[in-house]
């Protein structure tokens, strides 16, 4: 009986993901169209590119095809056990299995995936795209990670339920949580790799980076995991930010839950449509100057306020 | 049934019975190589025992041996939990970098292993000596001694390349350095410490300066405070911490053949570790707390630490030779444990709700000890997949590398482990060790301000450490093959090295993957150690520690605020591969391989491949001033330009 709740809870959540997040990103497709002033394609054209490239030829490109695939199946599998950590209306399914320190190292893991694939791939473009990616890692990885610190040094507890609880505001007063609300809205479009920051793939200039040699059924996995991606991280940032409405009863809680996703999602949207990709070292000193907020930030925190 | 004690003495004598039997033997490099393993795999057997014993039943007691009356000294000998631990580290990685040599040294031509062998069986019988002596002073210097000269002989093992030699000089100049200071901080003790108390016998003996302490503590607090500086310097250069490190690490590991890479960096430099343990915790009695500034100590080596970790990994991101990046790891590693241990010392004297930092500081050991197990194990293999690379392209030289994986598939395979676990991927070992680390350090908040951004700065560069690693693996396994790959499988037909050298990768690799998955094993083997060792601050951590650890339960610390079960993430992780897997299979479409998208070109070039000096460029531009910025090299294309 203690294990079926978080059976039941974290089926739902990897199903829900992976149903949801294609309608984001389609969402996203036509809103940017029409604030550009284009037509824009269906609402539900993401589900049927997932569809086509399904069946699609796989043409493998790289020496070491072995590797390709494992990369492929890293990505979007760790994308889903992720879903299982993060609380989606209800409480986190495997919140006995792991910690918020262990969600910081999932999501790392997750752009692991894209990584080895483009190492594997080999081809100049892709290698750019991956040194390029792992540097936008190196720099998102502390924001992420403070922004948690801080909510587990306020709540005393590294706990999943606790800490993506809006622990951040915890403590004496709500100023290193403020902050790092701030830090994080003002990064949130790096994390989801969407315009201004979506340098590793520059399908203008480097031509979707460590996913260029991919094609069928592994692109369509990629494009998964890349869309999930944009669901998985709005419900992070609601759960460590906007916790307010989650504990109504089930389906107003659950709904409330959605709703705030989905206005993240049309926030990321906004944004993305109006404005211009940076380059590599702008956004480095950009995510720089972040994190040195971010790190006022935890030592506010860690002074109680 | 021997005591731990005399299995100790008994595997330094047969290992010095050992280097006189191979130097005899060293006309055929193979019998050498097999007695050489013979003789470090019979230590093991002697060693694995007397380890158990103690961690399963409790010490026996100091054992003197060879007296000397004239001079008024002998050879105390004592194996409690701590040292049982690294001794244990020291046959892991002793074993399979001994069997590893037998096949690597026929690859050098030119040398004899007669400078080879001999020398090995030395410095592993001294490192034995030094973990286990309690001797601070004259017996302390003979095993110092007994490492430091066979250390300096076999990283000069190549002394045909100046360079090589050039890296021993230093290292040699170094480690008298360190062992002075540590000598003349143990003379500083036992002096002051005598005069304080009125003379002893066995003035220099662990315990006796222990016993003096308290005393000393409250006379000569300046004479002791400058004692114990000189043994965070004396063993801060030995492991290779900021600043000292930077001076000779980097040349000697790469300088010396991959197995003894092995074994500087998986154990020698350890033994600094397991001084400034031994020293900083085990040495002060509990009772002298007060009077001993336990938390500035703390605070100097948890920021000393943290310092050794970010300088050691931002300068290993920059290196484009494969031995030398992961020297510069060693480095960035060692501060993880450093960070440990000052968490520890600073959390130990922490005002608060009866005991709950206590638990906190003992947490943080426990990472530090299991970080120290794992850096072992995971840098062994990496300096032994190193090795492979070397002995099947002839190059440490990572731009000229690309695509072995379909090569060397089981090295592949291997390297991937050990490049996950010190990236601390979690299912890996290194990631179970850093975690008990970040919980130490950031739950600590409440007990030292500065920890939290301590911890901060360890996640930051574990992803520095991530870049690292995936620079180091893709250009050598993956990415394309280069043309001195493709010249060299041409020639030899096949680049995969043979079963003599796979099977300790293997091994290696395997513990790695059992510890990542079941680190329940590791934290009862290092609270067994801990409770095996009651002496000085030991018996107040053993009895605080309260995480609990369970093979299928996994871990859990801070009274249950902090979890992390590696079994359940497997089993979950491994279901979503399978659901992806179904998934992808579902449209049914076929597979081709052919060549990549060149973007119009007709072929890729040599000097068109991406290689490792071109990554991260913007990163290595804005650290420049952190130095470690390799030298560029005659023959290098010019006109590549960093992006």
């Amino acid at each position: 009986m203690k294990l079926l709740g978080p059976i039941f809870g974290g089926v739902f959540n990897v199903a829900v993901v992976l149903l949801v997040a294609p309608f984001c990103e389609g969402l996203l497709r036509k809103l940017t169209a029409r604030i550009q002033s284009r037509q824009g394609p269906p609402v539900w054209q993401a589900y049927f590119d997932l569809l086509k490239l399904l069946g699609k030829e796989d043409i493998e490109a790289g020496e070491s095809p072995f590797m390709q695939r494992v990369a492929v199946y890293l990505s979007l599998a760790t994308v889903l056990t992720i879903a299982c950590l993060v609380p989606m209306g209800f409480p986190a399914p495997m919140n006995n299995a792991g910690d918020a320190l262990l969600l910081i190292y999932l999501l790392t893991l997750a752009g692991v995936g894209t990584l080895l694939a483009g190492l594997a791939a080999g081809s100049t473009f892709s290698l750019l795209g991956i040194s390029r990616e792992m540097m936008t890692m190196i720099a998102l990885e502390p924001l992420f990670a403070i922004a948690i610190v801080v909510g587990a040094i306020h709540a005393g507890s590294f706990r999943l339920d606790t800490v993506l609880h809006g622990a951040v505001y915890g403590g004496g007063s709500a100023w290193s949580g403020m902050v790092m609300l701030a830090v994080l809205l003002l990064s949130f479009q790096a994390f989801v790799q969407r315009v201004p920051f979506d340098i590793p793939e520059a399908e203008t200039e480097i031509m979707e980076g460590p996913l260029m040699e991919y094609s069928g059924p592994k692109l369509a996995l990629f494009k998964w995991a890349q869309m999930a991606k944009l669901v998985i991280y709005s419900a992070l940032f609601v759960g460590l930010f906007l916790p307010w409405g989650n504990e109504l009863i089930f389906p107003l809680g659950w709904l409330v839950f959605w709703a705030k996703v989905f206005a993240l999602v049309l926030l990321v949207t906004l944004v993305a449509a109006t404005h211009a990709r940076y380059r590599i070292d702008q956004a480095i000193r950009y995510f720089a100057g972040l994190l040195a907020v971010a790190l006022v930030a935890l030592i506010l925190a860690s002074y109680g306020f | 049934m021997l005591t731990p004690e005399q299995s100790v003495v008994a595997a330094i004598l047969l290992c010095l019975a050992g280097a006189a039997l191979t130097l005899l033997t060293s006309r055929s490099k193979a019998a050498a190589g097999w007695l050489a393993f013979a003789v470090t795999a019979g230590s093991a057997a002697l060693i694995l025992p007397a380890v158990w014993q103690v961690l399963a039943r409790g010490p026996a007691q100091p054992a003197r041996f060879f007296p000397l009356p004239a001079v008024g000294f002998a050879l105390r000998i004592y194996v409690d939990g701590l040292t049982s631990l690294f001794l244990l580290l020291a046959v892991l990685v002793a074993v399979p970098a001994s069997l590893y040599s037998i096949r690597y040294l026929e690859h050098y031509a030119d040398y004899s292993v007669a400078r080879y062998y001999p020398y090995f069986l030395l410095f592993l019988a001294a490192m034995f000596g030094l973990l286990s002596t309690t001797d601070m002073m004259w017996f302390f210097f003979i095993f110092w001694q007994l490492m430091t000269l066979p250390g300096y002989a076999l990283i000069r093992f190549e002394h045909k390349n100046p360079a090589n030699i050039r890296a021993a000089n230093k290292f040699l100049v170094m480690m008298e350095i360190a062992c002075a200071a540590t000598m003349v901080g143990a003379e500083l003790l036992a002096v002051t410490g005598a005069a304080a108390t009125g003379g002893a016998t066995l003035k220099y003996d662990f315990d006796t300066v222990s016993a003096n302490l308290p005393a000393m503590l409250v006379t000569r607090p300046a004479a002791t405070a400058v004692a114990f500086g000189l043994f965070l310097v004396g063993f801060g250069i030995k492991m290779g911490m900021w600043p000292f490190g930077q001076i000779w690490l980097p040349d000697a590991h790469p300088a010396a053949p991959s197995p003894v890479s092995a074994m500087l960096s998986g154990v020698m430099i350890k033994t600094g570790v397991y001084g400034l343990i031994r020293y900083f915790l085990w040495l002060v009695p509990a009772g002298a707390q007060a009077d001993f500034p336990l938390a500035n100590w703390g605070w100097l080596i948890a920021i000393l630490g943290t310092i050794t970790l970010f300088t050691g990994t931002m300068q290993a991101l920059k290196q484009e030779q494969s031995k030398r990046l992961l020297a510069f790891h060693s480095i960035g590693q060692i501060g993880y444990i450093l960070l440990g241990a000052g968490a520890c010392l600073a959390l130990l004297p922490a005002a608060g709700p009866a005991g709950a930092f206590h638990a906190l500081a003992a947490l943080a050991l426990f990472g530090a000890l299991f970080h120290v197990l794992n850096h072992g194990l995971f840098k062994a293999l990496l300096f032994l997949n190193a090795g492979s690379l070397l002995h099947a392209t002839g190059t440490q030289d990572l731009d000229k590398m690309g695509g072995l994986m379909k090569f060397m598939p089981l090295t592949a395979i291997t390297c991937l482990v050990a490049s996950f676990s010190i990236s601390g991927v979690p299912l890996f070992n290194g990631f179970a060790s850093k975690w008990s680390i970040y919980v130490a350090t950031i739950q600590g908040a409440g007990g030292a301000k500065y920890l939290p951004v301590c911890g901060v700065i360890a996640i930051l560069t574990s992803a520095l450490t991530l870049a690292s690693f995936i620079k180091f693996y893709g250009v050598s396994f993956l990415c394309r093959s280069s043309a001195l790959v493709k010249e060299q499988a041409a020639r030899h037909g096949r680049l995969e090295v043979g079963g003599l050298m796979q099977v300790p990768q293997v091994f290696l690799a395997a513990v790695c993957v059992l510890l990542g998955l079941v680190p329940a094993l590791a934290f009862q083997l290092i609270g067994a150690a801990l409770n095996a060792s009651r002496q000085g601050f030991g018996t107040t951590l053993a009895d605080a520690m309260t995480a609990t650890s369970g093979s299928l339960t996994g871990l859990e610390a801070a009274n249950n605020t902090a979890r992390f079960a590696p079994l359940v993430l497997a089993i979950v992780l491994g279901l979503m591969f399978a659901v992806v897997r179904f998934v992808s299979k579902l449209g049914g479409a076929r597979r081709r391989a052919d060549a990549p998208w060149l973007c119009g070109y007709a072929r890729e070039a040599e000097c068109h491949r991406y290689v490792a000096h071109n990554f991260y460029g913007e990163i290595k531009r804005y650290f420049r001033w952190l130095g470690g910025t390799p030298r560029t090299r005659p023959g290098r294309q010019p006109g590549l330009k960093e992006h």
